[in-house]
């Protein structure tokens, strides 16, 4: 029905349009555009007969000409000013003078503590909006900012309904301590420590509630959050009501159909059977015994297509004089993993209410979330690749309910059978939270040009969730239990007192404006939460098989002062300084302190007068700007105190005849301090064409010291092998450019094109308390697959720490042997002294595209990503190996790369698997089609979107976006296919 | 009325500020956090420090509550006792571990470099259990009670074991005493012979203050402190080039006279019911309960690491149902031949399949199973091949499910010092010392040991038959699996170089001769580079 009003609307608009052509009597009209303000000739003004598709653009004199007839309405419009209709008399000559759009030029961006007209920004801030979000079905916040700002790389941590995702601004600034950047959601911080039972710290937030994000990146835009703006600052801006609006109620919702785009490439049960005889020396004759009949594909039994859908509800206007915004969101999403969803309700209301002659501004925002969470089983993925596929699914074996166990048969550590790993977890939870703050903002009646503003703020989250499996479970998923119960609580609290004095003046004898902002912060931060698992009691299984109980409470709070001085001198040179002194509980009093200064300064260079004539430049800012910043989330309240630490029941001890709980001192740094982040930029902003080119380009280096890592101390003096201490240094050199065109822009027709780019280079300057040159670094790994990473002074952090592989004549590899780069000679295996340093998974370029075309009331847009140099750590194929396949009494799988090495034992540690993970992805395609009256006022949107379109790689494993470089089975990111319908009245 | 509320406004904050300054002063809230100072509050908290002070040796570290003691790549891998274990085992004939882990390859075939991890864990825990130590004496010795006066001689017990094991594995070694505090600072290195002497001296200091035998099991008393001066001085002449034989015969005396009893069943020191309460042989073993003191440690992974899917079924032979059959450890060929004797026992033919128990034996010490097949055809071949070892149990010795019975670990406690290493030592010191009155002491002491394992006098020696060749593999027969083997073949030289040889030492299949400098390990890497007071410099050859 929506289809035929518009295309009778179209028709309508068409036949009207044909009837004027030919009704009129053409005539050529002409003249000049010109600046209403300084009466300058305005070139590259649009001129179009409206209704039409007639039209021309104004010439480098401001000139234009065409044909139109008398009682046409001529449309002049031009970014920046004010569109202007003029109907089309007896005349044939007219002038036109554009006046400026103040509300466009006035566009503030939001930063710490205040705003700033965006001409007067001074450091490396990036906003994006609305209108330039990803597409699709998305229900993360996060997903909306992916690609889209230089220096902001954001990785979700799989294709799990409602997962995080990890953001880094900048590269990381810290090896042990968080990277995460502060996110700031109308005024109030978040508290980075994630809530028990949710896997995503901003999931509280709709999407579809936001208006803006504000990324702070350089320490001058920073600084004024002081301890925690080393990893960069996000701010998110909710959509408001307007004054004086009238009611606004707008549907948005939508169904999508996802699928997992690929399976890991495992061999058939046909496949294992041939290789069970070929290789029978290898496996033994009895083995073959325990091989079934079946070609089960285990992936595909536990995927699925899943159909999830979304609706949002908002209701914006003006109620009497107080603005209001209410929004209700339903999420309904299903992981493609079968027992893996989330249902989520959101609602926020926000009022924006002045009083006292518009003096008190008010600021009123609620939001609150109720989760539902069914994280299922995840490991079933990688049973599903090493599940053994003769196997079938069933056997009927009443033991395991049914289904094939390899427990039945002798081998109670054998693959655990994925389909019912995947079914019969029963893993939810249930997440509650409030976010609420009231803010006030009082121009002070003596003396208007000095506000107080003050800012309350609660953050509440409570959760429960539990993790169960049947007694029918193998023992492998539930031991060292009969059947497993977990359940746990969460309260996560976080209140905020924020305020400030604001001062702004403009001193016009001097040609100058200050503004000069001081305030106080007070912030806690209190968690607590359980956690109680035991097995299954019933009549065969009736003892004690209590496993662990565990609870926790721990806060911790952070005091501060700010100051900020803006000054611009004849609106062309503009000076920012800031200072914050934090206080936190984290420290010991002599440490307890950190004062974080910076200084930047701008120059509007276009506002010179040898450029002002020129028209073409429309704004050139260079920005410098240097500032320190801090960082003491060290992921731990109490670092500087010897705590004793209770040990939770099965970790006792006899003494005196009992079994009591132990105590133990944690290992602590009485002198731990704050990291300290020096970040110095330079930006160039620039205009073209009334800003038809926009872009800037920004270079930093940031230099950390005193880092916050965890380091083998000395063996004898410390309560454990490793402490948290700053010890080291690190090293960020960069460069973003990020360039927006619009190479259409006409009444009917716009094209917008984004891209950025991103240069980020990160190296080790220093790590140890000594100075030993031949310190191997930092390593990681496991005991079962090996070291394979390592953080080495002159390196960047996380590099992958390998055996070289020699390869045949052919290219293949061979099995355990590598380059002996130690020169001892000897066997050369997994031993550190012959391994090397190959690559890392942070990539050294990130391009961002993304383009937004419109014709009438059709839009179509896309965003891609490119990521080059970044490398993985392919473990799935890794872990195969003949000798694998066969394990005490059971059989296994492994992807098909096996065919290609002939492993026999794993080779962990060779570089072979570490592949070069360059990828270019298109994360959405969308195209929509607006309507602007489908009956009776309502206007409609209808689009569909594809996500995770098209992923172009030479990696060989399933998807090259991989979190931390070593893929391991995670949950695969589906392509989404998604109709959305959008409703406004 | 607005002035007013600005006033108001100012008032409010300033007293805010005031008071939300110190906020700052933050204590714990968490009630199973204690802070140090507050441990003199409840009586209750001396004893569970002094547990933590045990515990750190056995299991991996605080549970739920706060996870392990020291940061590796995995808890139950690098607890005391499972690293020691296999420091001592896999090292020698009596094992080699089929598993892939990094490091173990290293260890089976004596070609380890500082940055073994089994090692590296090994030092570190060692170090920190000295360190745990050191802050329980200096907190609580001062206090003049029984009980403290007790408790802190059992830490400075505890500690001159943690020294003893890193004397006796790495030599060197950081030393600090109570009067060292806690921070970043960079201990000093003392040499062997310099601990050697601290040891001693705190062992003898601390006789008095002990509790007397058997005066609260597992808690060291001073037989436990008797029988750790007996064992350093039987080693002492590769500790610091003097023997000390008569020493340790009279340590040794001493703990024969206080008491203790062999157990009837000598099975009955490897099964759940091997504890002081129930076994008059026990004087010291690290405590494990299935309920209570858990993890995949100590004698679980003994049991589990031994048993696999076909041979040795945890299940059947173990009562171990959960997480089992982990196939890794077995023992050599090598050492079959010694403990079951197979030219005595079997002739001069190949032990026959029939026989997988190896049941004609004699002696009921050995609890050894055939595999696939008793030759290991590669270093890293899988468990199926090597003789399978079962002696460790998780049932009691009369095959009956312990009181904490669970289905993943076992209640078994992990044997350091029973009554009949007493006599192997005095009989060793005393054969060593020679003269016939000192060996006819010797014959005695071990055809006691005999006696039980044969269950008879048939087994009985002469002086005649003594030799040292007879007394480290006598030592072999009684003590396999205890993590002792390393230990007693560098006293008899045949750890390293050639003079006995077992497959895949120093990686080849008839076994190769190694190097002497591996009879000490070399400290980790990690150290070197964090405490300059190495100045770079391992042992010798590393």
């Amino acid at each position: 029905m929506e289809k035929l009003t518009g295309k009778r609307l179209f028709m309508l608009t068409f036949g009207l349009m044909m009837s004027l052509v030919v009704l009129g009597q053409q005539v050529r009209v002409s003249g000049t555009v010109t600046d209403a303000a300084d009466k300058a000739t305005l070139p590259g003004v649009n001129v179009v007969v409206k209704g039409t598709l007639t039209g021309t653009i104004a010439d480098i004199n401001g000139g234009y000409s065409l044909m139109a007839s008398p009682g046409d309405v001529l449309v002049f419009t031009f970014i920046g000013y004010l569109p202007q209709e003029i109907t089309v008399g007896d005349q044939t000559v007219i002038d036109v003078a554009m006046r400026t759009d103040v509300q466009a030029l006035e566009e503030v961006t939001v930063i710490g503590y205040g705003t700033v007209k965006k001409s007067d920004v001074t450091g490396s801030v990036t906003a994006v909006s609305a209108k330039d979000f990803n597409k699709g079905a998305i229900t993360s916040p996060q997903d909306l900012l992916v690609g889209k700002t230089a220096g902001v790389v954001i990785t979700t941590s799989g294709g799990a309904p409602g997962s995080g995702a990890t953001i880094r601004v900048r590269g990381g600034s810290s090896l042990n301590a968080s990277n995460d950047p502060l996110i700031i959601i109308d005024g109030v911080p978040i508290d980075n420590n994630g809530v028990s039972g949710s896997s995503n710290i901003l999931s509280f937030v709709n999407p579809n509630d936001i208006e803006t994000f504000t990324v702070l990146k350089d320490a001058s835009a920073t600084a004024i959050y002081g301890s925690r703006a080393s990893n960069g600052v996000i701010l998110i801006t909710t959509k408001k009501g307007s004054a004086g609006s009238k009611l606004t109620v707008s549907y948005d919702g939508n169904v999508s159909v996802a699928n997992p785009i690929a399976f890991v490439d495992v061999f058939s049960g046909d496949e294992i059977r041939k290789m069970a005889y070929d290789k029978v020396s290898l496996f033994g004759i009895d083995n073959l015994d325990l091989l079934g009949q079946a070609n089960t594909n285990w992936q595909k039994e536990i995927f699925r297509t899943a159909v999830s859908h979304d609706h949002n509800l908002s209701l914006s206007g003006s109620a009497k004089s107080i603005p209001y915004r209410l929004s209700l969101g339903y999420t309904d999403q299903n992981g493609i993993l079968k027992n893996t969803d989330m249902k989520r309700f959101t609602g926020s209301l926000s009022l924006n209410p002045t009083f006292l002659n518009d003096k008190l501004k008010v600021n009123v925002n609620i939001k609150g979330m109720n989760s539902n969470h069914n994280y299922g089983d995840t490991g079933a993925i990688g049973s599903a690749v090493n599940m053994d596929p003769t196997q079938v699914i069933m056997d009927g074996n009443e033991a395991s309910a049914g289904y094939y166990q390899w427990a039945n048969y002798g081998a109670n550590l054998g693959t655990a059978n994925p389909v019912e790993q995947a079914l019969e977890a029963d893993n939810r939870s249930v997440v509650n939270r409030v976010i609420g703050n009231i803010q006030l903002d009082y121009a002070l009646p003596f003396l208007p040009e000095l506000k107080a503003n003050l800012n309350l703020a609660t953050d509440y989250s409570k959760s429960t969730g539990h993790n169960n499996r049947p007694g029918t479970s193998p023992s492998v998923l539930t031991s060292p239990l009969y059947g497993r119960l977990t359940d746990y609580h969460g309260t996560n609290y976080n209140n905020l007192l924020d305020f400030y004095l604001n001062y702004n003046k403009d001193l016009s004898s001097i040609k100058s404006n200050v503004d000069v902002t001081a305030g106080y912060s007070w912030q806690h931060f209190k968690r607590e939460g359980d956690n109680y698992q035991r097995g299954i009691i019933d009549a065969w299984h009736t003892y004690y098989q209590k496993s662990d109980s565990s609870s926790f409470i721990t806060e911790n709070y952070l005091v501060s002062f700010f100051g900020r001085v803006n000054y611009s001198l004849m609106d062309r040179y503009l000076v920012t300084a800031t200072i914050r002194d934090d206080g936190s509980s984290r420290f010991a009093k002599k440490n307890r302190w950190g004062l974080f200064p910076s200084v930047a300064l701008a120059w509007k260079i276009n506002d010179e007068v040898f450029l002002r004539n020129v028209k073409a430049l429309t704004n050139l800012k260079l920005r410098l700007g240097w500032g320190i910043t801090g960082q003491q989330d060290v992921g731990n309240d109490y670092p500087a105190q010897a705590v004793y630490r209770e040990s939770s029941e099965g970790s006792y001890y006899m003494i005196g005849g009992e079994y009591i709980p132990t105590l133990r001192p944690d290992a602590y740094d009485p002198d731990i301090k704050w990291e300290e982040t020096t970040t110095k930029n330079i930006g160039l902003d620039f205009g073209f064409l009334n800003d038809r080119i926009t872009g800037s380009i920004d270079l930093y280096n940031r230099v950390t010291d005193d880092l916050l890592n965890t380091v083998t101390i000395s063996s004898g003096s410390n309560f454990s092998n490793t402490l948290l201490t700053n010890v080291g240094s690190l090293e960020n050199n960069g460069i973003e450019v990020s360039l927006n065109v619009i190479p259409i822009s006409t009444n009917d027709m716009t094209l917008t094109i984004g891209i950025n780019g991103t240069y980020n280079k990160n190296e080790i300057t220093k790590l140890l308390l000594t100075d030993d040159p031949e310190y191997i670094g930092i390593l990681y790994g496991d005991a079962f697959t090996g070291q394979k990473q390592v953080t080495r002074v002159g390196y960047p952090a996380y590099c992958f720490f390998v055996n070289q592989q020699v390869y045949d004549q052919a290219g293949n590899p061979i099995e355990g042997l590598y380059v002996d780069l130690s020169g001892e000679g000897g066997v050369v295996n997994g031993d550190n002294a012959d391994k090397y340093i190959y690559h890392n998974p942070v990539p050294d370029y990130l391009i961002g595209l993304s383009g937004r075309f419109e014709y009438k009331n059709f839009d179509l847009s896309a965003s891609a990503r490119a990521s080059i140099g970044n490398y993985v750590y392919n473990q799935v194929a890794a872990g195969a190996s003949y000798d694998q396949m066969q394990q005490i009494g059971y059989w296994k799988n492994f992807t098909r790369a096996l065919a290609e090495t002939n492993f026999v034992k794993r080779q962990f540690t060779s570089d072979y698997f570490v592949e070069n993970a360059s990828f270019l992805k298109l994360d959405n395609i969308s195209a929509g089609y607006r309507f602007d009256d489908i009956m009776g006022g309502v206007g409609a949107r209808v689009s569909v979107t594809v996500q995770n379109a098209l992923i172009l790689t030479k990696y060989s494993g399933l998807d090259p976006e991989v979190s931390g470089g070593i893929d391991n089975n995670f949950y695969p990111r589906p392509r989404t296919y998604m109709l959305g319908v959008g409703l406004t009245f | 009325m607005n002035k007013k509320i600005l006033i108001f406004g100012i008032i409010l904050s300033a007293l805010m500020i005031s008071s939300c300054v110190k906020d700052l002063d933050v204590v714990p809230i968490d009630p199973t956090k204690i802070l140090a100072g507050n441990l003199g509050d409840d009586p209750v908290y001396m004893k569970e420090a002094l547990g933590k002070l045990y515990a750190s040796f056995i299991i991996s570290g605080q549970g739920a509550n706060g996870g392990d003691d020291i940061a590796a790549s995995d808890g139950n891998f690098f607890t005391t006792m499972r690293a020691l274990w296999n420091l001592q085992e896999i090292t020698t004939d009596e094992a080699i571990c089929a598993w892939g882990d990094v490091g173990i390859a290293d260890l089976n075939t004596q070609t380890w470099s500082p940055s073994n991890p089994f090692l590296t864990a090994l030092y570190q825990r060692l170090a920190l259990s000295i360190t745990y130590a050191n802050e329980f004496i200096k907190n609580f010795q001062d206090i003049d009670t029984p009980d403290a006066v007790r408790y802190v001689a059992e830490a400075r017990f505890l500690r001159a074991l943690a020294y003893y094991w890193a004397v006796d594995l790495f030599g060197q070694f950081p030393f600090t005493t109570e009067e060292d505090g806690v921070g970043k600072f960079f201990p000093t290195i003392a040499t062997r012979a310099q601990i050697f002497s601290y040891i001693e001296s705190e062992l003898k200091d601390i006789d008095t203050s002990l509790g007397e035998p058997r005066y609260s099991y597992p808690q060291a008393d001073q037989a436990a402190a008797w029988m750790l001066l007996a064992r350093l001085y039987l080693n002492a002449e590769v500790y610091t080039g003097t023997a000390r034989w008569q020493d340790c015969a009279t340590y040794c005396g001493k703990v024969i006279d206080a008491g203790y009893s062999l157990a009837t069943d000598y099975r009955q020191n490897f099964s759940a019911d091997n504890d002081g309460y129930h076994n008059p042989e026990m004087i010291f073993a690290w405590d494990q309960d299935g309920t209570n003191i858990q993890g995949y440690v100590g004698t679980t992974f003994i049991i589990e690491s031994s048993s696999d899917a076909v041979y040795i079924r945890a299940e059947d032979f173990h009562g171990l149902t959960s997480n089992t059959n982990w196939n890794g450890n077995r023992a050599r060929i090598q050492f079959m031949d010694l403990i079951v004797d197979t030219l005595a026992t079997y002739g001069n033919v190949a032990v026959p399949t029939s026989d997988p128990t190896f049941s004609q034996c004699l002696d009921k010490r050995v609890f050894l199973k055939q595999k696939k097949a008793m030759n290991i055809p590669s270093a890293s071949s899988n468990g199926d091949y090597g003789i399978g070892v079962y002696k460790f149990t998780a049932r009691n010795h009369d095959g009956s499910e312990p009181e904490n019975y669970n289905t993943a670990y076992a209640c078994t406690d992990f044997p350091v010092f029973r009554l009949a290493d007493a006599y192997m030592m005095r009989a060793e010191a005393l054969y060593r010392l020679g003269g016939a009155e000192n060996v006819a002491t010797a014959v005695d002491d071990i055809n006691l040991i005999r006696e039980r394992a044969y269950g008879n006098t048939d087994g009985d020696i002469t002086s005649a038959d003594l030799s040292l060749e007879f007394i480290i593999g006598e030592r072999a027969k009684e003590f396999y699996y205890e993590a002792q083997r390393r230990t007693d073949l560098v006293r008899f030289g045949m750890f390293t170089g050639g003079a006995y040889l077992w497959q895949w030492k120093g990686g080849s299949f008839d076994g190769a001769s190694t190097s002497s400098h591996l009879d000490l390990f070399p400290i980790p890497g990690d150290e070197i580079a964090a405490n300059p007071n190495y100045n770079g410099q391992n042992n010798p050859g590393y």
